[in-house]
This record gives C-alpha cells, sequence and structure tokens, in this order.
C-alpha cells in the first residue's frame, strides 16, 4: 500500500457532490477512522485556479471542482476522494461532466496524488454498496461488516440532515448540526409577505460564492425562500409524474422535482432559476418548467452564472423580479378586495330593495 | 436485478394504411432507410438537405441552450411535416447524452406549433434488434416476413456500399489527377445505390463501387498525409454542419479517415451479438483508451480517446476533433485531449461548431494546422 494512504487521511472537494451528499461521507469515513480534510470555501482564487487547467468550454462547477482539487493538494493532501455518480436509478443518468468528474480531474491536473474514484452506476448494477467497498478498499480495509456499519452510521447523518433541511432548517444549520450528531428544532416561522422557490443545484445554491449569496440576498428583501432541501425525494418525483414529465436525469430532480412541487400546491408567489452558463441539462429542464410556469401564469425568472457575473448586475435582475412579484401580490389583493367590496355592495343593495318593495318570501 | 426495459409507448393515431413516415437526417442515412420502408409497403417523405434555410427554421423554434444537432432535427421535422409526412421517426439512446431529450422535447415544440402527427421511438439501449423489428412493425404494419427480409439487406447493402464509397473517395481525393475526379464518381453511385431495387444487384454493389472507384487515375507514390476526424456522431456524418470538411482536406491533398461510419455502428448495434465476430469500435476504443479513461461516460467522448490513442499506435499524422458547441461528452473529451497529445506525441486540432461558425476562420485554422502536420512529418523524415 502506498505511504500516503496509511496516514488514513482524505480530502473531500467542496464542491458537486459535496453539497449533497457530505453528510453521508462524513459519517462513513469516521466510521472507518479515516479523517476528512476539507478544502476552503470557494473564493475567486480557487475558481480563477480551476480556470487554469479545464478547457475554457466546460461549465463553471467543474471549474470550481478542479480548483477545489488544486486547492486540497496545496494544502498538502494528496488523497483526494472523487466519486463518478454515474446513474442513481436504472436508466437514470448524471451529466456527462458529473459521471466523468475522475476522469477530467485524473488528466487535466499533472501532479503526484492517489485518487479514490469508487463508481455508482445503478443501470450496470453497481450500487452503493460496491461503491463503499471500494472506497474502503483503497485504504485497505476489506472487512464487510465493518463497511456495512460505517454505511449505516454515513445514512444515520444524513438522514437526520434531511430532517431538519425538510422542516424548514436553513442548509448551514443543518449540515452543522448533523455532524455534531444534535437535532435541532425548527424556530418559529416568520411569515413573509412573498415567498419563491429557486430551481437551482445544491453545488451551485448553497455555495455562497457562486450563487452570491442569493438566499440572504432574498431574504433581506423579506421573501421567503424555499430550496430542493425542503422537499422530500417521493414528492418531488410525484410532483413531476403529476405534471406529465418523466425523469431522466438523475441530479436533475432537485430542479424540476422542487419546481414542480411547489408550482402544484400553490405555496410560492415566483420562481428563480439559477444555473450555470453552459450546463447542457440545465437549459433543457428550466426550458420545461417555464413551459409549465407559462401554463399557470406564474413567473419565472432565469438567472444565469459564470465566473464572471457581476454581483451588481445579478442584484439589479433580483431586485426587479422581487419588485414586480410584490407588485402582481398588490393588485391581486386590491382585486379581491374589490371583489368584497362590490359582493358586499350588492348585498346591501338587494336587502334594500327587499325591506322596500317588500316582496321577499 | 435487472429490470425489464420500459416498451416505449408508441403513438398510434394515424391509421397505418395512411402513414406518411420521416425522419431526420444524419449522413445519408436517408437512402438505405427509404429502401427499406419503400419494401416493406410505406410512404415516406424525405426533407431537403440541411442549409442555412434549414438551420433557420430549427433555431427559431428551439431553446438557447440545446446542441446543433437537435435544431437541425427540429428543422428536418418540420419541412417534412410540411411536406405532408404524419409519422416522425427517431432514434434514441437514452443514459448517454442530451439525445436521450430530443424527441420528447421535438414532440412538445411541434404539438404546441399545431402539427398533428405520430411520433415513433427506437430505443436503441437493450434488446435492440427486437426493438427495431417492433418499431417497424408498428409503423407499417406489414406482416410479409420475405418483405422484412428484402428490406433489412437491402437497407444493410446500400449502407456498406456508401461506406465503401465514401472510404474510397476519402482515399482516391487527395491522390487523384484530374480534380474531382472522386467526386464525380461518389455521387453517380450515390445515385445507383439509391435506385437500386433488389436485393441481388445492392448485393453487387459493393464490388462495383470498387471496381470504379480504381479505373479513376491517381498519383500512387504521392506522399499524403493522413489525419482521422474524430468527434462527435453527427457533426461528423453531416457535411452541412461540419462544413463539408472531408471535402475541405480531401482538396488540400490530406487523406481523411474516419472511424465512426454508419454503417459499422448500426451493425454493431443491430446484430445480436451471437453474430457479430469482430472486435467493435466501441471495445477497441475502450481497451486503447483505458490509460486515460477508465469509465465510459456517455456520448463518444471513450471512442474519441480510444480512437486517438489508436491513430497516434498506428501512424497517423494528425487529429481533428470536431464537435457541437455545449456538447457536454466532447467537452469532457477536449479536456484529456490536451494530455494525450502529449504523451502519445501527435498533434489535435479541437473545433467547436455552433450555428454562427464563420467558414474563412475555420479553413484558416485547419491550413495552419495541416501546414503543422506537413513540416512535421518532413522533420521526422529528415531525421530518419
Amino acid at each position: 500500500m502506498d505511504k500516503k494512504l496509511l496516514n488514513k487521511k482524505v480530502g473531500i472537494p467542496r464542491a458537486i457532490s459535496y453539497y449533497n451528499n457530505y453528510p453521508f461521507y462524513y459519517g462513513f469515513f469516521n466510521h472507518l477512522g479515516i479523517e476528512i480534510v476539507l478544502s476552503d470555501k470557494t473564493t475567486t482564487k480557487i475558481i480563477n485556479e480551476g480556470c487554469k487547467y479545464v478547457v475554457s468550454d466546460t461549465c463553471l462547477p467543474v471549474k470550481v471542482y478542479a480548483g477545489h482539487v488544486v486547492n486540497l493538494l496545496d494544502k498538502g493532501c494528496d488523497v483526494i476522494f472523487v466519486p463518478s455518480i454515474q446513474s442513481t436509478n436504472y436508466k437514470i443518468n448524471n451529466c456527462s461532466k458529473i459521471r466523468g468528474l475522475p476522469e477530467i480531474i485524473r488528466n487535466v491536473i499533472n501532479r503526484e496524488f492517489i485518487m479514490i474514484e469508487p463508481t455508482l452506476d445503478k443501470t450496470e448494477n453497481i450500487d452503493l454498496k460496491d461503491f463503499c467497498i471500494e472506497t474502503a478498499r483503497v485504504f485497505g480495509i476489506s472487512d464487510e461488516k465493518l463497511i456495512k456499519e460505517a454505511m449505516k452510521a454515513g445514512w444515520s447523518i444524513y438522514n437526520s440532515f434531511l430532517e431538519m433541511t425538510q422542516s424548514g432548517i436553513p442548509y448551514q444549520e443543518a449540515l452543522a448540526n448533523a455532524l455534531n450528531r444534535n437535532s435541532a428544532k425548527k424556530t418559529i416561522d416568520i411569515v413573509k409577505p412573498l415567498s419563491v422557490v429557486i430551481m437551482a443545484h445544491g453545488y451551485n445554491l448553497f455555495d455562497e460564492r457562486i450563487s452570491m449569496n442569493i438566499i440572504k440576498k432574498l431574504e433581506k428583501m423579506d421573501v421567503k425562500v424555499y430550496t430542493s432541501l425542503n422537499v422530500p425525494h417521493e414528492k418531488a418525483i410525484s410532483s413531476i409524474h403529476s405534471l406529465g414529465e418523466v425523469q431522466y436525469w438523475a441530479n436533475e430532480l432537485e430542479l424540476t422535482g422542487t419546481a414542480a412541487y411547489y408550482l402544484l400546491n400553490n405555496k410560492v408567489d415566483g420562481v428563480i432559476a439559477l444555473s450555470a452558463f453552459g450546463c447542457g441539462p440545465d437549459s433543457l429542464m428550466v426550458d420545461e418548467i417555464s413551459y409549465h410556469c407559462k401554463e399557470r401564469s406564474m413567473p419565472l425568472i432565469h438567472l444565469t452564472i459564470d465566473e464572471h457575473t457581476g454581483e451588481a448586475g445579478f442584484v439589479t435582475r433580483l431586485e426587479a423580479f422581487v419588485d414586480m412579484l410584490m407588485r402582481k401580490k398588490r393588485s391581486q389583493l386590491e382585486k379581491k378586495s374589490d371583489k368584497l367590496e362590490k359582493q358586499s355592495a350588492e348585498i346591501l343593495k338587494i336587502r334594500n330593495d327587499k325591506v322596500l318593495t317588500g316582496t321577499s318570501k | 436485478m435487472e429490470k425489464e426495459p420500459e416498451q416505449i409507448k408508441m403513438e398510434n393515431k394515424v391509421p397505418a394504411k395512411e402513414r406518411i413516415i420521416a425522419w431526420p437526417r444524419m449522413g445519408r442515412i436517408d437512402i438505405p432507410l427509404k429502401a427499406l420502408l419503400l419494401s416493406l409497403g410505406a410512404k415516406v417523405v424525405i426533407p431537403p438537405p440541411n442549409s442555412n434555410e434549414a438551420l433557420e427554421i430549427g433555431v427559431r423554434n428551439s431553446i438557447e441552450g440545446i446542441c446543433l444537432p437537435y435544431k437541425l432535427n427540429l428543422a428536418n421535422y418540420i419541412m417534412a411535416l410540411d411536406k405532408g409526412a404524419n409519422t416522425l421517426m427517431m432514434f434514441q439512446a437514452p443514459g448517454s447524452c442530451r439525445l436521450g431529450n430530443y424527441t420528447k422535447m421535438a414532440q412538445k415544440t411541434l404539438k404546441s406549433m399545431g402539427y398533428e402527427f405520430d411520433m415513433v421511438i427506437f430505443d436503441m439501449y437493450k434488446s435492440k434488434m427486437k426493438q427495431t423489428l417492433h418499431a417497424f412493425w408498428h409503423v407499417t404494419h406489414c406482416i410479409n416476413p420475405w418483405r422484412y427480409y428484402k428490406g433489412f439487406s437491402l437497407g444493410f447493402n446500400k449502407f456498406f456500399a456508401i461506406d465503401t464509397a465514401e472510404r474510397l473517395l476519402f482515399y482516391t481525393r487527395p491522390r487523384e489527377l484530374n480534380k474531382g475526379d472522386a467526386e464525380k464518381c461518389y455521387n453517380k453511385w450515390l445515385k445507383i445505390t439509391d435506385e437500386t431495387n433488389s436485393v441481388l444487384k445492392a448485393k453487387r454493389l459493393k464490388k462495383q463501387i470498387i471496381e470504379d472507384f480504381k479505373k479513376i487515375p491517381i498519383d500512387k507514390d504521392k506522399k499524403v498525409p493522413i489525419v482521422y476526424l474524430i468527434g462527435e456522431f453527427f457533426v461528423l456524418l453531416d457535411p452541412y454542419t461540419n462544413q463539408n470538411i472531408e471535402k475541405e482536406l480531401g482538396e488540400m491533398g490530406v487523406e481523411v479517415q474516419r472511424q465512426i461510419m454508419f454503417g459499422d455502428w448500426l451493425e454493431h448495434v443491430l446484430k445480436p451479438s451471437i453474430f457479430y465476430h469482430k472486435e467493435s469500435h466501441r471495445e477497441r476504443s475502450v481497451k486503447y483508451a483505458k490509460k486515460y479513461m477508465k469509465r465510459a461516460i456517455g456520448g463518444e467522448c471513450i471512442e474519441t480517446i480510444g480512437d486517438t490513442v489508436y491513430a497516434a499506435k498506428h501512424g497517423i499524422d494528425g487529429i481533428i476533433h470536431i464537435s457541437p458547441f455545449s456538447c457536454m461528452p466532447e467537452i469532457v473529451a477536449q479536456n484529456i485531449l490536451p494530455k494525450v497529445s502529449k504523451e502519445e506525441d501527435i498533434p489535435i486540432l479541437s473545433l467547436v461548431l455552433d450555428e454562427q461558425t464563420g467558414k474563412a476562420g475555420y479553413i484558416t485554422r485547419i491550413e495552419a494546422f495541416i501546414d503543422l502536420i506537413k513540416r512535421r512529418r518532413m522533420k521526422m523524415t529528415n531525421k530518419v
């Protein structure tokens, strides 16, 4: 076994699958006694570093990923966990770039390091157990019982994380609580005049540099924000089915499922689609959702981000969208109250007539 | 724990006898498929070749972010529907790339434009032959097995004839003494292939084509640099999208070789594995790409890498890699290619095509690349 692996350290880049699966990885590696080294939070420097390595046509998340890998190497961690999540269900595949992450990283970063690259491919019957066994094997762990227990530990943290987010606790707080094995309870919900759903991948939305803190910005504007973490998996699937669509991409369920769920239950006033420039699946899925939004006359704004996106322009567009939602809501309320007034006036009139003519039965 | 692939629901609004069938253009797929469908007793409409006009129609009716092949496919459908088609065919392979979304999107778009039609989908993922036969039965309701035999053997033989003609064209074009001979011969045989209507004649086509190409006077001793053309399937096969790169290269005195040939691919996809003994293109690519890629990631990414390594090991002078803009598997390939180029010592030119690609800039880059290859070759021969 390589000397580097004896340290029992593994570096996990804070990008792509980190944002959805980190609680599981944390539980799993901790149980196996492997220390996790995380890369720093995304900064402009990390993005620029990543851009140096990959071809310019590549989408932002992959550039960021490459930047994080370099960051880990700079930190002195040279065992890096780069999973290839091919498909999460039979014939439900991920996008090529996510499937080929290890291939990209292996070929673009010309430095010495060990890459742990397990594959998860349910179309080819390689499931999570094989994924975990492959990961553990690199560290010389082949005890299946231990691996099973580690998986269980991973699941328990992951599930408590999901429970918290679905009850409405924000991502960062839920993550911190889940890792400390605490369970937080939902605080009192503040009623806000507007609410929107953001349809975006976890790795775009919860990365504060990439999303430019969009959630906090919206909350400052008095808008309640729903994200993919608030919707349980089964409900996401059933919602897209009831819109008459089928799931085709594995990780697009985050977008379509969430948007569909809130479209159907009419809980929100608008939809914000946040996607990285050049994201293939997103371009189709946002179109699909915008079609359904049009049908239900639900406002939708599509914000595209790349490594150059200026913050000022971004904020302006958000503000304009929120203003528009506010105006729409106000006019709806006014119409409603007008209607009520009219109705009550009519009732009064009828009553008066009856009294005057005295022909009521 | 293998689940059975779901049978795709096929639309059945148009009665089988009134069907007029159309399909998107891709390379010369129209000739063999037409022969097959005609011998099954169906009526067909062939959309006009891809052109600026077609592209404009496609761009107007599709979203911005989708890839170029979809825009052209959609335009083909619209043009065919305008010509009276009422049944559209498309093949799809889920789990590869955005191709799997094509049919659904096209269906939605066309329905919202007010067209009425049936969409028949060929699922090329698993159990291919059964699916294909079922789809053909569905569109034609033909139950005569002799007709199926005739159709399929006509179709396949025409595919092989066209592939042969194309290969010979690539070989002859840079070497011909009278400019334009090879092209003329190729076009003549395309026409003959299209008109052939009997199985016996179709089987003889391949031989005749080889003999006819032999008659073209060529300079046999001419030292011609050889370039592999690799990349995305559709762009490689469609002369409009790739700006007829094969012809341009041939006229610059370069022999083009293309590893992706429609007939080969179809044979591999459709033939049951018991009858398929050759090493398929994919298997070969996986073998050669092993050093750089450990898993297939959809699309033609692994073929691209595998072919590059194969080319480097077989003394090919250079590689031209073409792909449509924002094609996901090819972007991964583009990321890997520089390393392959460095380690295997082979020059590679990556070209990304979109609807705005100006031809002049494109040609300049190819010319520069060819100069580089020629000089490199000269250096190598001088050294020896």
